[in-house]
């Protein structure tokens, strides 16, 4: 402010006191870094990074939790995650518009839908806990769609038997996201907002603390707590155009809990959705296939009558993905590299139907492949679009990892809940439901812990980033970071995409190995400490890389075809030897692959069949 | 072209002026105006803010006397076009709050059906510059001119949809129709704060005196508006804003019926320009 | 087609405009135009961007002075606007800025949260049932739930570029208002108050805010209808809230706003202060108190239609 009359002088006094008198642990007027970590002196009970639904809602949970020190951090604004980027819905068993819904329906299709690779245990407790999460949602103010009788409605989505989606019109992401973060507001949730996680550091193998960079000053700052959630969202971007995902969506979290030993879980299961724009990956929704939207080749085909000649364009989203990379193999696409694509067409819809009935979907054709869909075809391609593997949580009701101090909820995090394929409806509810569980396993630690971290070992950690990032940042000559990025995307893609052999896989492995020995020569192209992006882009690259072999390591170990993966050289599921999750773990220099059998308990896999 | 009149209530009191030059400059383009009988204030936004249904039924009422007369409606206030075509968009777009509106208008006889646009002056010019073919016998060739448009006019956009509200361009065309040169400043499409005036007064008063500054700034020799609560806010309220802003310009601020009027060969006594507070002897054509 | 974008930069208390030159591709957008020149020109400028979809709020930016959403800002529509090949960009106004396009979103936090931003819940309600709310009334507020604090009607707010001490951004008022109008929250004066001790009057009423919001809110309708709220739940009087009523009175009254009066009515005797301002009014022959206002021939049918309009509610 740089007018300070008598009554803001007023005004800024009283909100300090009251600060003070709400027991804030921090008076840091609108600084985005907390002065006790500052001047570090700051221990924190519940350190939350990734600032979506999961990690807000970890925090609504540890904040119960009388005297306790919470934050949580980010690397942007927080109401900028991933979160409110889902629209289709939200699934619970309320049973609100489909009365013959339960949680056993949820988890049987839940199961089906990963094509029996989920922890049915844990299944379980997550559709049983599902219901009571969306009534706390209405109860916390969520704009939800109403139906006659006054409850929230619910909707069907993909692969679910009966009706449990609630949704908010189409942008319940975004709904839930900014619920939280109201909450957050009225709880008085620490944000350590544009802070970039560097690392995860342990002390004799447990958790003590959080190194990171403060974007705005450029300075390395060490955070100890007792415990840390991790909530940083998912890896598509590690097909960098080829996926729905944000820019943010580089697996920082994953890389963190990777390099302390934690295991990462079925990986190579990634979600290809059928239709993203091939411009820049933004999903064009699978309601326009649902309207009679055609899928049609260079040649103005309708290619589907070549792999489901029954279902056409509406058979499932795998299906579909590996038509259209099939198309595009095969020469009859249009376009090169990762930009190839073949064409939705939705002319014969008529305008009046398209602007009615998909609005969104014109909208974002036109913004961004400038193509006005009631009169032209619209170029589309498989998009990543979920990242179903990610950080090994073993167990479900508190969120733990093998190290003791670290939690994992969310995208980033593998319970496994969704196996080999997602459902529509299900990441939204699982955010908040292991959110929670995250916030309560934390919270319980933290409570019984002494903190035995030692200062010097987070020091350590400081002085060597602060070394990397002089070195980095001070680089002008060598490859960018969009140029190398762009080449492992090209090679995940292609390699480690839809449909993967062996041959492939460890081409890619090799390239990427490549790739980081490029990486370290780097040009970050920026030396400034004060908002460094062009070296945060650096850092999420480094990390997208460890995540793309970490992939490639799962995708390599897994010989069967299940759900996402695709293996051509092994084209059928094999429950015999692969009813298991994969776990790829640090080892020195190396991917160390282990499998786990899958919790199996009410349901016996059987054929997937729609 | 004939249009149903609705001066609004500072034509017929502060700024009766504008009132005498719209009667005078349309006479003289041919362009007949009949003044809406028993218009009512539009509500000015401030009517808006005590209840929406009142001031729906209020302008639906003005809207509904004008459809009567078959005719469509001019204005020659911002405030005063940006609040009937709210009204009447409101109106179109939901039948049931039309049917609601109108049953209340029933109890004193109206109905309103839709029929009437609600139009401004500057539009009309705008769209029908041949109007002033032959009639510039006075072009005020050398004179720079500051189109000052006035918020209500161009926003929100989805309502004032004559032109693009971020580069507008009809005042500046009907600039160079009269011979004078439009001169662009900062606070071209910036507010006057004449709203607020009560409840933000210093503010106002820094906006008055920034924004007659921007247009000297900028080298014009007068300031014209189409809207006449602007008009006030710049040319009554100048002296004020001068000492809040800590600026020195004294710039006259025109209707712009007035500045037409000048153009057309009339002189400054028929168009009122001696009503005005500031500056009115620096207007020398 | 080549297009100049002049960029407004900053960084470690250097101020510069710098100049890039794109090619014009299909599909551009704003955003798109940056990236192209963080990868391959310069990678020092520096914004945020996170969905580039149009739903997370990061990459709002000026251009040409006007607030817009830098992944939905179509380049080749924005030339055409402006006739121009030739655009500047620049960081959101009334922000802090922390570097080039980056802007500084924690005090806008704080200022939210003086409305109390979060459902309270009927007492009728629970955690444990849920709310109910019929599909009529969820409409009532749901346009206001699509907001993602992009902040691009703080840029040319009137009142926040004039002083923003005394007064909060737009999406406040449409946070506050998206709560007054659910009918699942127990209080409204909760939200209200603080809205009129924060400046709920004072508002310019310009409409930029509604003007440049990317997904249809619109703040300036938001505070009419929260000083609307104002009268409903019988808050005390105030200048602004004088002002508003002023003109129901007149228009009941004689169907017209009485100029002389309207001085009276909104500061009552404080207005005596202003006889200078009047006095010059009267000089210029613009005012004269002493006229009686004489009420239009059909102010019955006014009278019955404001009475009418007050029934039913």
């Amino acid at each position: 402010m740089d007018k300070m009359n008598r009554r803001s002088f007023l005004k800024l006094g009283a909100a300090a006191g009251a600060t003070v008198v709400t027991g804030s642990y921090f008076g840091w007027f609108g600084d985005n870094i907390p002065v006790s970590v500052r001047n570090e002196t700051a221990l924190y009970d519940v350190l939350i990074i990734g600032s979506g639904a999961a990690g807000m809602r970890a925090a609504l949970e540890a904040t119960k939790q009388k005297g306790f020190k919470v934050a949580v951090m980010s690397k942007m604004a927080p109401t900028r995650s991933a979160t409110c980027m889902a629209q289709g819905g939200i699934n619970g068993a309320a049973a609100h518009t489909d009365t013959k819904d339960s949680p056993e329906s949820h988890a049987f299709d839940t199961v089906k839908g990963g094509d029996f690779l989920c922890d049915q245990d844990a299944v379980e407790y997550y559709t049983n806990s599902a219901p009571g999460v969306l009534l706390e949602l209405d109860y916390n103010g969520i704009a939800f769609n109403r139906q006659a009788d006054g409850r929230f409605e619910q909707r069907k989505m993909g692969g679910s038997t009966y009706s449990r989606t609630a949704f908010s019109a189409d942008i319940t992401g975004h709904a839930v996201l900014h619920t939280m973060f109201e909450q957050c507001m009225k709880h008085d949730i620490d944000f350590i907002m544009d802070c970039q996680m560097l690392e995860i550091v342990t002390d004799d193998g447990k958790f003590s603390g959080v190194v990171a960079m403060d974007m705005r000053t450029g300075t390395i700052i060490s955070i100890p707590s007792k415990t840390v959630i991790v909530a940083t969202g998912g890896y598509g971007r590690a097909y960098w155009v080829r996926t729905s995902n944000p820019f943010s969506s580089t697996g920082d979290g994953i890389t963190a809990c990777f390099n302390v030993g934690i295991p990462i879980k079925d990986p190579e299961m990634v979600q290809f959705h059928p239709t993203g724009l091939a411009v820049n990956g933004v999903l064009l929704s699978e309601a326009s296939r649902g309207e009679g939207a055609y899928l049609l080749n260079k040649d103005g085909e309708r290619f589907m009558a070549r792999y489901a000649p029954k279902a056409m364009e509406l058979g499932p989203r795998d299906l579909v993905a590996q038509a259209i990379e099939k198309e595009i193999a095969a020469g009859r696409g249009v376009g090169e590299g990762l930009n190839a694509a073949v064409y939705m067409d939705f002319r014969h819809l008529g305008r009046a139907k398209i602007m009615d009935r998909l609005p969104q979907v014109y909208q974002l054709s036109l913004e961004y492949a400038g193509v006005d869909i009631a009169e032209q075809p619209v170029p589309i391609r498989t998009s990543c679009h979920y990242s179903m593997g990610g950080i090994d949580v073993i167990d479900y009701k508190t969120c733990a990892t093998k190290v003791p101090g670290i939690y994992a909820a969310g995208e980033c995090s593998c319970i496994s809940i969704h196996g080999a394929n997602r459902l529509g409806g299900n990441s939204l509810i699982e955010v908040l439901v292991f959110g929670k569980s995250a916030g309560i396993g934390a919270s319980e630690h933290a409570k019984s812990t002494t903190y035995t971290g030692k200062k010097e070992t987070l020091q350590a950690a400081v002085d060597s980033w602060n070394h990397k990032f002089a070195e980095a940042s001070n680089r002008n000559s060598g490859p960018s970071i969009a140029f190398i990025r762009d080449r492992m995307a090209l090679t995940m893609w292609n390699n480690v995409g839809v449909f993967r052999n062996e041959a492939d896989l460890i081409l890619a492995f090799n390239e990427i190995t490549e790739l980081q020995q490029e990486y370290k020569s780097c040009a970050v192209g920026d030396s400034s400490k004060v908002f460094n992006t062009s070296f945060m882009n650096y850092i999420e690259l480094g990390n997208l890389l460890v995540l793309a072999k970490i992939i490639i390591s799962g995708a390599l170990a897994r010989k069967e075809s299940r759900g996402s993966h695709s293996r051509v050289d092994y084209a059928k599921r094999d429950d015999a030897n692969f009813l298991q999750h994969t776990l790829v773990t640090k080892d020195g220099d190396k991917f160390k692959t282990e499998f786990r059998p899958v919790v199996i308990a009410k349901y016996k896999p059987e054929e997937r069949k729609y | 072209m004939k249009f149903a009149l609705f001066p609004g209530c500072v034509l017929r009191g502060i700024a009766s002026e504008a009132f005498l030059a719209t009667v005078k400059v349309t006479e003289a383009l041919g362009i007949d105006l009949v003044e809406i009988p028993s218009w009512t204030c539009c509500g000015a936004s401030h009517l808006q803010d005590v209840d929406d249904i009142t001031a729906l039924a209020v302008n639906a009422r003005n809207l509904a006397i004008a459809e009567s007369m078959g005719l469509s409606i001019m204005t020659v206030c911002n405030t005063c076009t940006l609040q009937l075509r709210r009204a009447k968009e409101s109106l179109d777009k939901d039948i049931k709050l039309k049917a609601e509106v109108n049953a209340i208008l029933a109890k004193s006889g109206y109905e309103y059906k839709g029929t009437a646009e609600v139009t401004h002056l500057l539009w009309v010019l705008a769209s029908n510059p041949q109007l002033l073919d032959g009639k510039v016998v006075k072009p005020l060739t050398g004179l720079k001119v500051a189109g000052y448009y006035g918020c209500h006019l161009l926003r929100p956009p989805t309502i004032m949809n004559y032109e693009d509200s971020l580069n507008p361009e009809s005042l500046e065309k009907i600039i160079g129709i009269l011979g004078a040169t439009a001169v662009d400043f900062d606070s071209k499409l910036k507010c006057c704060g004449f709203h607020a005036f009560w409840t933000a007064e210093k503010d106002v008063l820094k906006v008055t005196g920034q924004t007659v500054d921007s247009a000297a700034k900028a080298g014009a020799d007068l300031v014209v508006t189409p809207c006449p609560l602007c008009q006030i806010q710049l040319d009554a309220y100048q002296p004020e804003g001068r000492e809040t802003a800590h600026t020195t310009s004294e710039l006259p601020v025109l209707h712009l019926p007035q500045l037409i009027g000048l153009a057309l060969g009339m002189s400054k006594e028929d168009l009122g320009i001696q009503r005005h507070v500031s500056a009115a002897d620096k207007v020398r054509i | 087609m080549a297009i100049t974008l002049k960029i407004e930069r900053s960084v470690e208390g250097k101020q510069w405009v710098q100049d890039y030159t794109v090619e014009l591709e299909k599909g551009m957008t704003v955003l798109s135009a940056l990236i192209k020149i963080k990868e391959t020109m310069d990678p020092t400028l520096s914004f945020t961007t996170s969905c580039r979809s149009g739903i997370c709020g990061a990459c709002a930016v000026r251009v040409n002075g006007n607030a817009v959403l830098a992944c939905e800002a179509p380049m080749a529509d924005l030339v055409k606007k402006y006739k121009t090949e030739t655009l500047t960009i620049a960081p959101l106004a009334n922000f802090t800025t922390l570097r080039d396009l980056i802007v500084d979103w924690k005090p806008k936090y704080i200022r939210l949260k003086k409305i109390k931003p979060s459902l309270q819940p009927k007492d009728e309600f629970s955690a444990t049932a849920g709310c109910k709310q019929s599909p009529e009334d969820f409409k009532k507020y749901q346009k206001n739930s699509e907001c993602i604090l992009c902040g691009a009607c703080v840029s040319e707010c009137s009142k926040c570029t004039a002083d923003a001490t005394d007064f909060l951004d737009p999406f406040v008022f449409s946070k506050a208002q998206k709560l007054v109008a659910d009918t699942r929250d127990k209080d409204a004066s909760a939200h209200l108050a603080p809205a009129v001790q924060e400046g709920l009057w004072k508002c310019f009423n310009c409409q930029q805010c509604t003007t440049k919001c990317p997904k249809g809110l619109s703040p300036a309708e938001d505070i009419e209808k929260l000083r609307i709220a104002t009268f409903k739940n019988k808050m005390s009087s105030s200048t602004g809230s004088d002002h508003a009523k002023a003109f129901y009175d007149d228009i009941h009254e004689t169907g017209r706003l009485d100029e002389s009066k309207l001085g009276l009515k909104t500061e009552g005797l404080k207005v005596a202060l202003r006889a200078p301002m009047a006095y010059r009014l009267m000089r210029a022959g613009k005012m004269s108190p002493l006229e009686k206002s004489e009420a239009i021939p059909e102010i019955q049918k006014v009278r019955t239609i404001l009475e009418a309009s007050k029934e039913g509610k």
